[in-house]
């Protein structure tokens, strides 16, 4: 009954949720109701982290769930941010426009590449991450590039209903739209199919070259909206660090039961998944543990999850039970003789 | 008025006529199958009648009317379905969703409940009444999961249903579930194409056959006027002569000795003694279990019990190192993913067993690799010149020949097994592969062969074993037995 | 058109696709060399020794990264990270003398980027997913380890670091080194061979009796070494370190070792071509600089010609 009841907290549609609860529960316990963890300020703080890391780890997920791996996601986050923020002075909305076309170009160019010349997305987006880092670069002059409109960046991160902010509440809209389409819709069963096995869905009929491309329009769209925002509630626009933003993208795609061979997670899965990571990330931080810490628990459950997945693990187990039956019967006749 | 037909087709691939001068037509109501040997054309011709194929010489016609059909999705809009043997249902979705899949007609919220309902008539029809829509796919048997995509086909308004090899894997109490989707089907006037291997199958439930041999139409005939010795008269007719060696065997003790080998689910309590220069074949269709044998004596199944002696001494299962160092030598099925290493070189793949014996302090000497590598090409007949090309440059004979040229000299012979050794391989290749195995024989190897190709047995083995469905159904010694009978084995004619 | 004739069509003019990839390689190599060479300043000693030295550091990384993918298992994001920890390790142990620090960081990167392979050979887990796993315990072990501050050397010594020998600065030496190394190993040993069989196809190499595990065990372990090593030469030339000093390598890595020609889909590989990548990409950012172009537009353009050169090589390959 408990092998029952943990098999099902562990299988990859509950995980998610499951690894939410548990930080919660831990983070609560190790808190010990000092108030600390429990309170509006922190929840809000991790909203705040969510509307970020939220919409790059969509995007990123959205490529793993049809078995690619769009690297260029940081790289939009950054240039997304800096178009906005030089062409949003007189209108922010024209500014976030162009931003998240941006995207939706650079990941149509991608995926044309893709499935045109039949390259792995390893290498293209690889070449699409230095590339639009580098436009990033040219379009800031390789300096911060400060956003005029103050009462934007005020507006952004304001707290209403004191948990979401309009940051927090479009990335949880976008979420929903997302949600919505995956479940509801045949573009959401379509993707699937295709991450889960790519040639039978070519034979059923569906045009994966498509599916493939308007993927990595959708995930170039999302990075960029997650730039435009984060840049105009900072008032500003830097190139950002490359690895700041990909891992734990891709760690809370992950921990969000996006699995890498393709067909599996949903946007609800990485909303936990991401939820999960801002909760550890906040949560450690408003008990006032080391961040370290963060680093530590985040790799460790990564690690957790990679092995759990792993293919041979299920084989090396039966292996063993089978030796391990083989050999008690030895020694049993050899008792016996 | 005949649904589809084709007249006067002809394809070539490269200098090869695959289908000669193939006349064939379709009716509604009728189930008709098409039989043929590996190599005969009929997957060809398959593919030329669902689009996937254009015919050289030849007029496809639909409906009587001379049509040429672009392309699969074009077939589709013309009532043509293909229900391939390998399935294209996504693993990762329900039911109700792979029914719906790729069909253009969708709308936008595609799990309204007008589809539902059509996605239940059609799993009626097919006699999945009890299988609900929203159960995952991957929890399904293939036998359940050929229904689906038949269904799948239903929801396309299909008319002509072609179905390759559709009961290679499925149990008897599906197979019977399968007829009687076809029967139903049939009756609602549906044209149904059946491509098999069983001749039991074909008198159960077609109304005529069709046989193709070597490309061309051998003939088309009702199944209420001939008989199954007929019928393998019409595909097997050619002599078995050149193709196989002669030889005399030197059977020089026992080699391998299996008991009670069991690999769940498929194979139980298998047993075997096999002899040193002797070529043993174990006959048997896909899913007999043949090939599942062999692969658990070469270490490779994690889940294979029993026990294995090879040449006196115990070996253990479930582990390809265990198997080496018994000098247990394995080329398997699945070329191109587990037998040739195709973007290294001819002469990296014909020493990819041999490293060691070259290796000194870790160091290979390369010069004499190639020496080997050479000599080895040389042995197998493949061209010197092509020594540093990247295999998947050869044709799948010549790389079949690698993957055989790999255990030539090897230190002490063993037990070399081998499962459908001239799968996918040209006549030309297939005569060199038999010679190189008689060669192995005369070294003193112990072969065995899985092979689902009854002339391949019969023209090589020493000794035939015929498995059904996991247990052994016959043995017999060479001379003993003849085509019809390993025939009526392996396809277990006891379905009357 | 059909796969199969179209397949045939394609095999019969072979070698003429060959051919002509070879030349469009050529042709761009040359157009390469021939901005280098006209560039003013190019072939002065001051932008040669930078070359260098910018070659030398991420140069051992993208050898070690070679070894990750000729094995099939893409990349690794934590290779960079294992730099700077190498780096740290090298200079916390250097009381107790050079030779002992520098086993120390060898070993280090050895074991920590081994047992990633371990993991990844034995159990056949995501190599991807579990370099980030690394990469996230490496940045919290060290910022615990560190407790945030720069790390300075704890003794003495490094001067011959900074030096020359016959001209060519110490680093690209050591740099050069690895790359022979890494190439004999490759090319001349049974273990090279046979991560070359396993990036191939694993399953075949499994069936032909190779012992998968530890072949993909040893290639980790060999990147591991190279990032120590990177990450010695590193804590040598700015006598201090922290984690920030192998940041954003993993890319340049990768990145070069694509533009030099291994396949990422593994099986072919070697250290020399990581060598003309690094290299390539080298002489790109200096060339660019001393023309004057704009840091960002280097950056800029570097990224571009990257994808082209990724491009150019698949394209190849189809034949």
């Amino acid at each position: 009954m408990i092998q029952q009841v943990g098999r099902f907290l562990i299988a990859p549609a509950a995980r998610p949720f499951t690894i939410m609860a548990g930080a919660v529960v831990v983070l609560g316990l190790i808190d010990r109701g000092s108030g600390y963890f429990f309170s509006l300020g922190t929840l809000f703080s991790v909203m705040q982290l969510f509307a970020s890391l939220g919409l790059v780890a969509l995007g990123l997920g959205l490529s793993m769930m049809v078995r690619e791996f769009d690297l260029s996601v940081a790289g939009m986050f950054s240039l997304a941010g800096c178009i906005a923020v030089i062409t949003g002075g007189a209108n922010p909305w024209l500014g976030a426009l162009l931003g998240v076309a941006a995207g939706v170009f650079s990941g149509l160019i991608q995926g044309l590449i893709m499935t045109r010349l039949k390259l792995s997305s390893v290498g293209v987006t690889l070449g699409g991450l230095l590339t639009l880092q580098g436009l990033a670069y040219v379009l800031s002059g390789n300096q911060t590039v400060s956003y005029p409109n103050m009462s934007v960046a005020l507006g952004l991160n304001a707290p209403f209903a004191q948990l979401l902010s309009v940051r927090s509440a479009v990335a949880l809209a976008v979420f929903l739209l997302a949600a919505l389409v995956m479940r509801y819709t045949y573009v959401g069963r379509d993707v699937i199919a295709t991450g889960s096995d790519r040639r039978a869905s070519r034979v059923a009929g569906l045009n994966t070259d498509q599916i493939l491309i308007g993927v990595f329009a959708a995930s170039g769209a999302s990075s960029a909206l997650a730039g435009v925002l984060l840049s105009y509630s900072l008032g500003a626009a830097s190139p950002v660090g490359l690895s700041d933003v990909l891992a734990p993208a891709a760690a809370a795609a992950i921990v969000g039961g996006v699995s890498v061979v393709g067909g599996r997670g949903s946007p609800a899965g990485i909303a936990a998944g991401v939820l999960t990571l801002c909760i550890l990330r906040s949560g450690l931080s408003a008990i006032g543990v080391p961040p370290y810490v963060h680093d530590l628990v985040t790799g460790g459950i990564l690690l957790f999850i990679a092995v759990l997945d792993a293919p041979e693990l299920a084989r090396h187990i039966t292996a063993w039970r089978l030796d391990r039956a083989e050999r008690r019967a030895q020694t049993f006749t050899e008792k016996l003789s | 008025m005949s649904v589809l037909a084709v007249k006067g087709v002809t394809k070539r691939f490269g200098p090869n006529a695959v289908l000669k001068n193939v006349s064939l037509s379709l009716d509604a109501r009728e189930i008709h199958a098409i039989c043929g040997e590996n190599g005969a054309g009929k997957s060809t011709l398959v593919k030329i009648m669902t689009g996937l194929y254009s015919p050289d010489e030849g007029v496809v016609s639909v409906d009587d009317k001379p049509t040429a059909i672009q392309n699969p999705q074009h077939a589709q809009e013309l009532g043509i379905a293909l229900v391939a043997q390998e399935l294209s249902l996504a693993p990762a979705l329900s039911v109700l969703d792979n029914i719906w899949l790729g069909n253009r007609k969708v709308p936008l919220f595609h799990r309204r409940k007008s589809l539902r309902m059509q996605a239940r008539a059609a799993l009626d029809q097919v006699g999945l009444s009890d299988l609900s829509l929203d159960a995952p796919i991957s929890g399904l048997s293939i036998g359940r999961r050929q229904l689906v995509e038949i269904a799948r086909m239903l929801t396309r308004d299909a008319r002509v249903f072609f179905l390759d090899e559709p009961t290679a894997t499925l149990s008897d109490v599906e197979i019977e579930r399968i007829f009687d989707a076809l029967r139903t089907l049939k009756a609602e006037g549906k044209t149904i194409v059946y491509i098999t291997h069983r001749l039991g199958e074909v008198f159960a439930v077609c109304d005529s056959v069709s046989v193709l041999r070597n490309g061309e139409l051998v003939g088309t005939r009702p199944t209420s006027e001939i008989d199954r010795g007929h019928l393998m008269e019409m595909m097997l007719g050619r002599s078995i002569g050149e193709m196989y060696p002669t030889w005399q065997s030197k059977p020089a003790g026992a080699a391998l000795t299996i008991k009670n080998l069991h690999v769940p689910p498929v194979v139980h309590d298998f047993n075997l003694v096999a002899e040193r220069g002797t070529v043993t074949c174990i006959a048997g269709q896909i899913g007999s279990g043949a090939l599942t044998i062999l692969r658990a004596l070469a270490g490779l199944s994690a889940v294979a019990t029993g026990e294995v002696t090879v040449l006196g001494k115990p070996m253990r299962l479930r582990s390809v190192a265990a198997a080496r160092s018994a000098n247990v030598r394995f080329i398997s099925e699945d070329r191109a993913g587990e037998g040739v290493f195709l973007r290294l070189s001819v002469g990296q793949n014909l020493t990819a067993t041999k490293l060691r014996e070259h290796t000194t302090w870790g160091v290979l000497a390369r010069a004499k690799l190639r020496e080997t590598a050479a000599k080895l090409a040389g042995a197998v007949g493949v061209d010197r010149a092509r020594l540093f090309s990247p295999a998947d440059e050869l044709s799948g004979g010549n790389q079949q020949k690698l993957a055989f040229g790999r255990w030539i000299g090897s230190a002490q012979p063993g037990a070399l097994l081998m499962n459908e050794p001239t799968r996918g391989v040209d006549v030309g290749a297939r005569a060199e592969i038999y010679r190189l195995v008689r060669g192995f024989c005369d070294q003193g190897y112990c072969v065995v062969m899985a092979s689902s190709d009854i002339e391949e047995v019969l023209g090589m083995a020493d000794r035939i074993i015929c498995m059904y469905r996991g247990h052994q159904v016959g043995s017999y010694r060479r001379g003993e037995v003849n085509m019809h009978r390993v025939l009526a084995d392996i396809t277990h004619p006891a379905a009357a | 058109m059909t796969e199969i004739a179209l397949g045939s069509r394609l095999r019969g003019s072979g070698l003429r696709a060959r051919h002509l990839v070879l030349g469009i390689r050529i042709v761009a190599a040359a157009t390469i060399a021939g901005f280098a060479l006209t560039t003013q300043g190019f072939l002065s000693t001051l932008s040669i020794n930078a070359l260098l030295t910018a070659i030398s550091f991420v140069g051992c990384v993208a050898v070690g990264m070679t070894f990750i993918t000729l094995t099939g298992n893409i990349m690794s994001l934590a290779l960079g990270a294992t730099v700077s920890a190498s780096a740290l390790t090298f200079l916390a142990t250097l009381s107790f003398g050079i030779v002992p620090a520098l086993l120390f960081a060898l070993l280090f990167g050895v074991v920590i980027t081994g047992f990633q392979g371990f993991l990844v050979g034995y159990f056949q887990a995501n190599p991807i997913l579990v370099s980030i796993a690394a990469l996230s315990l490496l940045l919290g072990a060290a910022a615990f380890a560190t407790g945030g501050h720069r790390i300075y050397p704890a003794g003495d010594g490094l001067a011959i670091f900074k030096g020359r020998i016959a001209g060519i600065p110490v680093q690209a030496l050591c740099f050069f080194a690895t790359v022979i190394a890494a190439q004999f190993i490759l090319s001349w040993t049974r273990i090279g061979r046979q991560m070359a069989m396993v990036g191939s196809s694993s399953r075949a190499a499994t069936a032909a009796g190779i012992e998968t595990t530890w072949t993909i065990t040893t290639a980790y372990m060999i990147a591991g070494a190279c990032a120590a090593i990177s990450g010695v030469l590193l804590a040598a030339r700015y006598g201090s370190g922290d984690m920030e000093l192998g940041a954003g390598y993993d890319y340049t890595a990768i990145a070069a070792v694509l533009v030099g020609g291994t396949a990422i889909a593994g099986g072919s590989g070697s250290a020399l071509r990581t060598l003309v990548g690094v290299t390539v990409i080298a002489i790109i950012e200096v060339v660019l600089l001393l023309r004057g172009f704009s840091e960002q537009l280097q950056y800029l353009i570097t990224g571009i010609i990257v994808l082209a050169v990724i491009m150019l090589h698949v394209v190849g390959e189809r034949r």
